[in-house]
């Protein structure tokens, strides 16, 4: 059968990040999750399954870690799931990322369409659906809030910065969704049951035909450290509403904000 | 002339990224697709210009062949405004010339032939500086940089034909609604976060954006869950960065995706019932209280002061 395949990242969840007074950052109460934004990238995949009579399939690219997601993906639907499993994913920049993806993209093959969510929520930095559709040489649609398939047809909505846009391609295609795209709906109790029976494939880089040279990141991290908002973090205490508004309205206008 | 390549999708983005490449001691080329304003890029200081031609009216159809002009060419770095078009070329370009890419960087720095950014990751907890050693791709955020103009200087414009990516082709074309459109160049925003109740109760932070002049924005949730507002609206990483003078929060909890997109206002401003919601840690003034109750006499105080 044909397959839908939405790709995503297991990531460290940024709520568990710990900031230290110095600065540093503390990720050793961090657990991993499925990108946010990637939850809509694997129900658009489920959507489009669905409508075309296609099968929606998972794709990952990770460290040992990410062994984890495995079973997370299968959960929200996806029959079957793919994971290139390599410690070079630890330092892997857009570049890498998509090369492997790209690669076994091609592997996994008989593919209609590729969806990525339009940034991870770790890095959000944007790029990897596109780069996956520049070295497949696939016709790409990126901030798609919307779309359906007919035929060989893709019909999609875009965001762009102060319009929209309807725009159609021929599949295979890959889309980048924004989160807006769907609901990424909690997986029930069943879905979880039927996961653990659903297989996984795992690829090592030479199985996709790459080597560690290939994948080495394009860009070098110098420096990474918290960020700290410099505010006044002025709560305002007086005994009634009123004179909290009033002493906020004079702060303001001190400001020369009002 | 190797130097620094600039592409934006308006000529005052590409103006803004001339003046963050000007005076690197390298040459600036700014590419366009802007046939009736494409000489106007000289005097923001490029050194030459290349007018792209060609007939699809999707510029994100022309990676392809800009990355194969700035093979020719062979820059050192290539900025690109980070609009939706910008950051799909930029990917691309970076792809087919397999070199890095930093996107939607939050500095930008020449130093003896690299190329030093920072930009925001884990939604914003964390900033990253990264090396870009050689050729490499930048986005870079809309208004980073201000344009300047040089007085008499002009430069050459050289015309090209492009070939574009027919693949993808254009149905239609739907302008945004006005509001979330000014939402990202509001002087003052107010944005309503998920401490409202109900739809209806959205009208007291409307009637404070009214004395203000404010401009409404929201939480994403605001959006995907509840549907109350439309989706240009919200603030955050996935949606709209504001940048205003000041920024005041109803019932947002403050969550780092919803922050980062606040960053840049001048005040922030949180009112929230619970005091230990993250807001508070973005903001300039919080005032801890029942928001329904607060809202209204904030508007009363800001009228008597207006008048």
């Amino acid at each position: 059968m044909a397959k839908i395949i939405a790709c995503y990242k297991w990531v460290t969840d940024e709520a568990d990040i710990r900031i230290n007074s110095e600065g540093s950052i503390d990720f050793s109460k961090a657990k991993g999750k499925i990108s946010d934004y990637d939850k809509n990238a694997i129900e658009a995949a489920m959507q489009a399954a669905q409508s075309i009579g296609a099968s929606a399939v998972a794709l990952t690219f990770g460290t040992a870690k990410a062994k984890l997601s495995l079973k997370d993906a299968l959960t929200r639907g996806p029959a079957e799931s793919f994971w290139v499993c390599s410690e070079s994913a630890e330092k892997a920049d857009g570049a890498a990322t998509a090369k492997v993806l790209a690669e076994a993209v091609k592997k996994i093959g008989d593919y209609r369409l590729i969806i990525c969510a339009e940034g991870a929520s770790d890095t959000y930095a944007r790029q990897v659906g596109p780069r996956i559709a520049a070295r497949l040489d696939l016709p790409c649609i990126t901030s798609v809030r919307g779309f359906e398939i007919q035929g060989d047809v893709i019909t999609a909505t875009r965001k762009l910065d102060n319009r929209t846009e309807v725009v159609k391609a021929g599949l295979p295609a890959l889309i980048s969704v924004l989160p807006e795209v769907n609901e990424a709906p909690i997986p029930g109790l069943k879905a979880v049951l039927d996961a653990g029976k659903k297989r996984s494939t795992e690829f090592k880089l030479q199985d996709i035909g790459l080597t560690d040279a290939d994948v080495a990141p394009r860009t070098e991290v110098r420096d990474f450290k918290a960020y700290i908002m410099n505010r006044k973090n002025i709560i305002i205490s007086a005994d009634t509403n009123a004179d909290k508004v009033k002493e906020l309205v004079a702060n303001l206008r001190k400001d020369g904000v009002i | 002339m190797p130097g620094i390549f600039v592409y934006a999708d308006t000529v005052e983005a590409c103006a803004s990224l001339i003046s963050a490449a000007y005076g690197s001691a390298r040459g600036v080329c700014a590419l366009t697709f802007d046939e009736k304003r494409a000489d106007e890029l000289g005097g923001y200081g490029a050194d030459k210009v290349f007018l792209l031609k060609g007939d699809n009216p999707m510029q994100e159809s022309y990676a392809k062949a800009i990355a194969a002009l700035l093979a020719k060419e062979g820059p050192e770095v290539f900025l690109v405004g980070s609009s939706t078009t910008g950051r799909e070329i930029a990917a691309k370009v970076a792809m087919y010339l397999d070199c890095g890419l930093v996107g939607d960087i939050s500095s930008l720095a020449f130093e003896g032939g690299k190329t030093i950014t920072t930009r925001y990751i884990y939604g914003g907890a964390a900033i990253q500086t990264e090396v870009l050693d050689g050729y490499a791709v930048v986005t870079v955020p809309k208004g980073k940089f201000e344009a300047r103009k040089y007085e008499g200087k002009t430069s050459d414009v050289i015309t090209l034909k492009v070939e574009s990516d027919n693949r993808v082709t254009l149905k239609e074309t739907i302008p945004l609604e006005k509001d979330s459109k000014d939402l990202g160049a509001a002087n003052i925003v107010v944005c309503i976060g998920m401490g409202f109740d109900k739809k209806e109760d959205m009208k007291i932070a409307e009637d404070l954006g009214r004395v203000l002049g404010a401009t409404i924005g929201c939480t994403r949730g605001i959006v995907e869950e509840r549907h109350w507002l439309p989706a240009g609206s919200y603030i955050g990483i996935s949606g709209t960065t504001v940048k205003p003078s000041m920024y005041i929060s109803l019932g947002v909890s403050g969550q780092i995706q919803h922050v980062v997109g606040i960053r840049d206002s001048k005040i922030i401003v949180a009112v929230n019932s619970n005091a230990n919601a993250p807001i508070f840690m973005a903001a300039d003034y919080g005032i801890v209280g029942d928001m329904y109750e607060i809202i209204p006499l904030l508007t009363e105080a800001i009228r008597d002061v207006k008048v």
